[in-house]
């Protein structure tokens, strides 16, 4: 099973391009690299990317949303929180 | 031995808790720290990269291409509205006021539907990892700065874009994907499809190509003006939707008696309930993040700041605000929605010290806060501004913009009545300006005779600091202004006391407008017309007449750029005329060109969530775009350079047909090989602080130093100084000839924010002994650096021998030594420096208080000076994240000792 990153959790903050910042802790957290795998309390943020209307992502993590009212392309790392459609699902 | 001012002035300060020996001695230690909420978020502000993200872009695409077919204006909104109630919500821990434009803390999106061609041709390179090329001349010449929060590289996954913008690697094929949808029916390229019908269209380009313009409208279509919070203020967002609603019932499909626009107003409400919806949908997106954050949080305090608020976002997401802090914070989600619809500059907060001061009056009196509170507020509310970035080009963030985004809150002013409008409030923002160190939002006193004198004596300690805040603009020369040119629109003496500034120094009109509160009607003041800029950007005067002498080609490009005149310029009066001719056809055809932008903007892009908030577009029904603001002849025409276009016309007078010392081939002979010396492209030093000689710095140091020794503009001599006030009288003439997208004329600005860096660039040599790509003098009655001899005072005799109220600004900029201002005396040396320029007529003034020495050392250890900020024109930036080209010429400045 693919290992989470922090950038996936709920917990996390987003603060750049390269990095963003734990909620629980206060610490910066990587992206990328050393250091920027989740913890064992990950929480997975809502994103196209683990809900149960998006299929069939490219090597892009470009794929499908079914979750609205008109069924259009998506991408995988887009956050989900606001998303009306978004149903966890991965 | 005291006198009775000097008693006078030390009770005013006794009433407002100021002992006298604190202001004598004032200095920056002095200062109290700011709270310890803005220092927490600013550790972490230093480490931010500024980073793009595509959530927004893929949100509007989407939601734009779903409604295809729909009214235009209804369809912008949803899209809007997707965009803005869909982005990943960010709050950071001890953040107390919240909302960003993007999930990242610094972030911004690019704007596929403005401009695709650039993402369509540097993505797919990117994509590809290779090098993108520059996408025009103009990039190739602006520098960004390479330190802060600059991502000047790729590294790791991260490719940087237009030298400034780190983006994940993943998002370029979402970028991709989203351009090609644009792909020739951007903004940009459908308005050049139609500028290439225009007769002189070749002209343009060549004007474009060789920087003599910018840059064009479309990169920034809004800004350069003032917001207006008053409609959520009154109504809230649930009350404007039942408004809209309302509006709807009766409109539509009533055209009423206009055959033209009467059947757009049903559609007009429409879209504002979208809006509307969608930005009460947003507020609960950080409500429900605040909610969330509020119940893994373990730390009392902080649960406690995340609980507050979900309260203040769930409350403004419906309701009209029901305090300060809940005022405060509408006002930030009215201001980023507004900044996300379009790639913006210069959106200018306006007079909201003002506008909030019904809040806090009534949260005092019934103690419901202190102000300590609402100070920390206001610091934590600089960060969130400076927090704001825009996404375009090079050229335009590094060339025009210095990283800068120009929110400008004006203090002072007048009243509706005519009283002084100072409020109890603004004292405490700009003690939050002095405490809460960021370059934004730059402070703007609106300076009258009328204004209190311990709120002046304040703000002339704040500007002693050396942030380059606030600065001083008078008054009286801006409602002066202002009734030259919305007259005819309207305006009157009481609706002209109304204005203040948009952008850096874009007078902008305004409007009182009365808010129902706390028991009583207080009339605010809020921005009434749109962009004030967006007509013609920047023209490089000494360039046009470098084209003058050299018939129409560019040297440094080894191009015809200006048809060949092929007449022998016999007498000074020969040379003025060619270049009117020159300046003439250049107008022309840049401003038909930008027009023909602007006008495809307002009819695919036009502004939603702006037209929803200012003035009198509401209340008629009717979007910007269409002309339903107050106001509609804000459009104007930029310049850079105009001082050293008047010590050249000087030097060429003196040298080449009074004296008769050179003629004027040999004039341009000396230009051309930039009078001996290397070149500021070949030393990339871009001011006179370096001067490399070669092999041919004899053959020409006669005429070089005839020129450098020709009369200046800035030392009350008449023989530069008559240059000027000529100039002043047939230009802005000869611009207002130019009518723009709204049928009206234009009028003349005169600033260089930081044109003067890369327009400076691409000129050679010119007959004032500037050398070849050095930047130009800033600003527009700044003398060029070195060349101000006779004192400050002598400066601005020349700086005022016209009137300043023709024009939409004029800007000085005054670099002083620390010691120059030490002490009360020195304060009060500074605010009768500023009070004898403005009674002369002079309408601004804005100071450097920094050594050059201490600006060398940064320059060569950036990571040293990271907070250190300095003022370039009209705004202040972190030194760090200026470009190199602007950092040697504020080094340059000439530095006044005393004042």
């Amino acid at each position: 099973m693919e290992q989470r990153k922090h950038v996936e959790c709920k917990n996390y903050i987003h603060i750049d391009v390269d990095k963003g910042m734990c909620a629980l802790t206060k610490q910066f957290v990587p992206m990328d690299g050393e250091g920027s795998l989740a913890c064992p309390k990950f929480v997975p943020m809502p994103s196209c990317g683990n809900c149960k209307n998006f299929k069939n992502p490219d090597n892009y993590g470009i794929g499908t949303c079914h979750g609205l009212a008109k069924v259009d392309w998506a991408y995988s790392t887009c956050g989900a929180q606001g998303c009306e459609g978004y149903h966890e699902g991965k | 031995m005291k006198t009775t001012n000097e008693e006078k002035m030390q009770e005013i300060l006794k009433q407002r808790g100021i002992a006298m020996h604190e202001v004598e001695n004032f200095d920056k230690k002095d200062v109290p720290p700011p709270h310890d909420s803005f220092t927490k978020i600013m550790d972490i502000y230093w480490d931010v990269k500024i980073s793009i993200d595509m959530e927004d872009p893929y949100w509007y695409n989407r939601v734009w291409w779903e409604n295809d077919g729909d009214v235009l204006i209804v369809r912008r909104a949803k899209a809007m509205a997707a965009a803005l109630s869909h982005g990943t919500p960010t709050i950071l821990p001890h953040e107390k006021l919240v909302m960003q434009k993007t999930k990242n803390f610094r972030g911004a999106f690019p704007y596929p539907w403005v401009t695709a061609s650039f993402f369509n041709k540097v993505a797919e390179n990117l994509m590809a990892q290779v090098d993108a090329p520059a996408e025009c001349e103009a990039d190739m010449v602006s520098q960004v700065g390479a330190g802060g929060g600059n991502v000047c590289q790729n590294y790791g996954n991260v490719i940087s874009i237009a030298k400034k913008f780190g983006c994940r690697k993943e998002d370029i094929p979402i970028l991709v994907k989203i351009s090609k949808n644009w792909d020739g029916i951007s903004v940009e390229e459908l308005s050049y499809k139609y500028a290439k019908m225009m007769p002189d269209y070749d002209l343009f380009q060549k004007v474009m190509d060789s920087v003599i313009c910018m840059l064009d409208s479309y990169t920034i279509p809004q800004g350069r003006e003032i917001i207006n919070y008053y409609l959520p203020l009154e109504y809230g967002f649930d009350g404007l939707i039942k408004i809209c609603d309302e509006k709807i019932a009766e409109t539509m499909g009533e055209a009423g008696t206009d055959g033209v626009y009467g059947m757009d107003h049903g559609f007009y409400y429409v879209a504002m309930k979208e809006i509307c919806k969608g930005m009460s949908k947003w507020c609960e997106n950080y409500a429900n993040r605040a909610a969330y954050l509020a119940t893994i949080e373990t730390d009392p305090k902080q649960k406690a700041e995340y609980l507050e608020i979900v309260k203040v976002m769930n409350n403004i997401a419906h309701k009209r605000p029901a305090n300060f802090r809940e005022a405060l914070q509408l006002t930030l989600c009215c201001h980023f929605g507004v900044v996300n619809e379009d790639p913006m500059s210069g959106m200018s907060i306006g007079r909201i010290g003002q506008v909030l001061q019904p809040y806090f009056e009534k949260d005092m009196r019934e103690g419901v806060t202190t102000e300590d509170e609402v100070l920390e507020l206001l610091e934590l509310y600089r960060i969130k501004i400076t927090a704001l970035e825009i996404f375009a080009s090079a050229g335009v963030t590094g060339g025009v913009l210095s990283g800068n985004t120009f929110n400008n809150l004006s203090i002072g002013g007048l009243n509706k009545d005519g009283s002084s409008a100072v409020t109890p409030l603004e004292y405490l923002i700009v003690e939050a300006g002095m405490r809460a160190k960021t370059p934004e939002p730059t402070l703007s006193v609106l300076y009258d005779e009328k204004l209190q004198e311990d709120f002046v004596m304040k703000c002339a300690l704040c500007t002693k600091l050396g942030f380059g805040y606030p600065a001083w603009m008078s008054n009286q020369c801006g409602m002066n202004f202002m009734l030259r040119n919305y007259s005819d629109e309207g305006m009157d003496l009481v609706e002209a006391r109304a204005w203040c500034l948009g952008g850096c120094l874009e007078s902008s009109p305004g409007s009182f407008q009365p808010l129902h509160y706390d028991g009583k009607v207080t009339w605010i003041p809020g921005g009434a017309g749109p962009t004030a800029s967006t007509g013609v950007h920047f023209i490089a005067l000494p360039k046009v007449l470098e084209l003058t002498l050299t018939n129409g080609y560019d040297h440094r490009m080894k191009r015809q750029i200006l048809p060949a005149h092929n007449k022998k310029l016999k007498t000074y009066e020969d040379v003025l005329e060619q270049f009117k001719t020159y300046m003439r056809a250049i107008g022309i055809a840049v401003n038909k060109a930008n027009n023909i932008q602007m006008d495809i903007w307002r009819k695919y892009n036009m502004p939603v969530v702006h037209s929803l908030l200012k003035a009198n577009c509401f209340e008629v029904g009717l979007d910007i775009g269409k002309g339903g603001s107050l106001y509609t002849a804000t459009i104007n025409y930029e310049t850079t350079g105009q001082v050293n276009l008047v010590n050249s016309l000087a030097s060429l007078k003196k040298n080449v047909f009074d004296d008769k010392k050179y003629s004027l081939e040999e004039m341009t002979d000396a230009m051309i090989h930039n009078f001996g010396y290397k070149t500021a492209w070949e030393t990339q030093v871009f001011s006179l602080d370096t001067k490399v000689a070669t092999a041919e710095t004899d053959k020409y140091a006669k005429i070089y130093a005839d020129c450098v020794n020709a009369p200046k503009y800035g030392n009350d001599d008449d023989y530069a100084d008559s240059i000027y006030v000529d100039f002043q009288d047939y230009f802005p003439k000869m611009v207002h000839e130019l009518t723009s997208f709204y049928g009206k004329p234009l009028y003349l600005c005169q600033i260089s924010v930081s044109t003067h860096g890369p327009q400076g660039m691409i000129t050679i040599a010119s007959p004032d002994g500037r050398l070849a790509g050095l930047t130009f003098a800033d600003a527009t009655v700044s003398a060029a650096a070195g060349t101000d001899k006779e004192g400050v005072y002598a400066l601005m005799n020349s700086a005022t021998k016209w009137d300043h109220s023709i024009n939409q600004n004029s800007q000085l900029n005054l670099k002083l030594s620390p010691n120059a201002v030490k002490g009360y005396q020195g304060t009060k040396n500074l605010l009768e420096l500023i009070r004898s320029y403005m009674r002369r007529g002079g309408f601004h003034v804005q100071f450097n208080v920094v050594d050059s020495d201490t600006l060398r050392k940064a320059q060569k250890e950036p990571t040293q000076y990271r907070d250190l900020m300095v003022r370039v024109a009209g705004f202040t930036q972190y030194w760090c994240e200026i470009g190199k080209s602007i950092q040697d010429e504020v080094i340059y400045r000439t530095e006044y000792e005393n004042c």
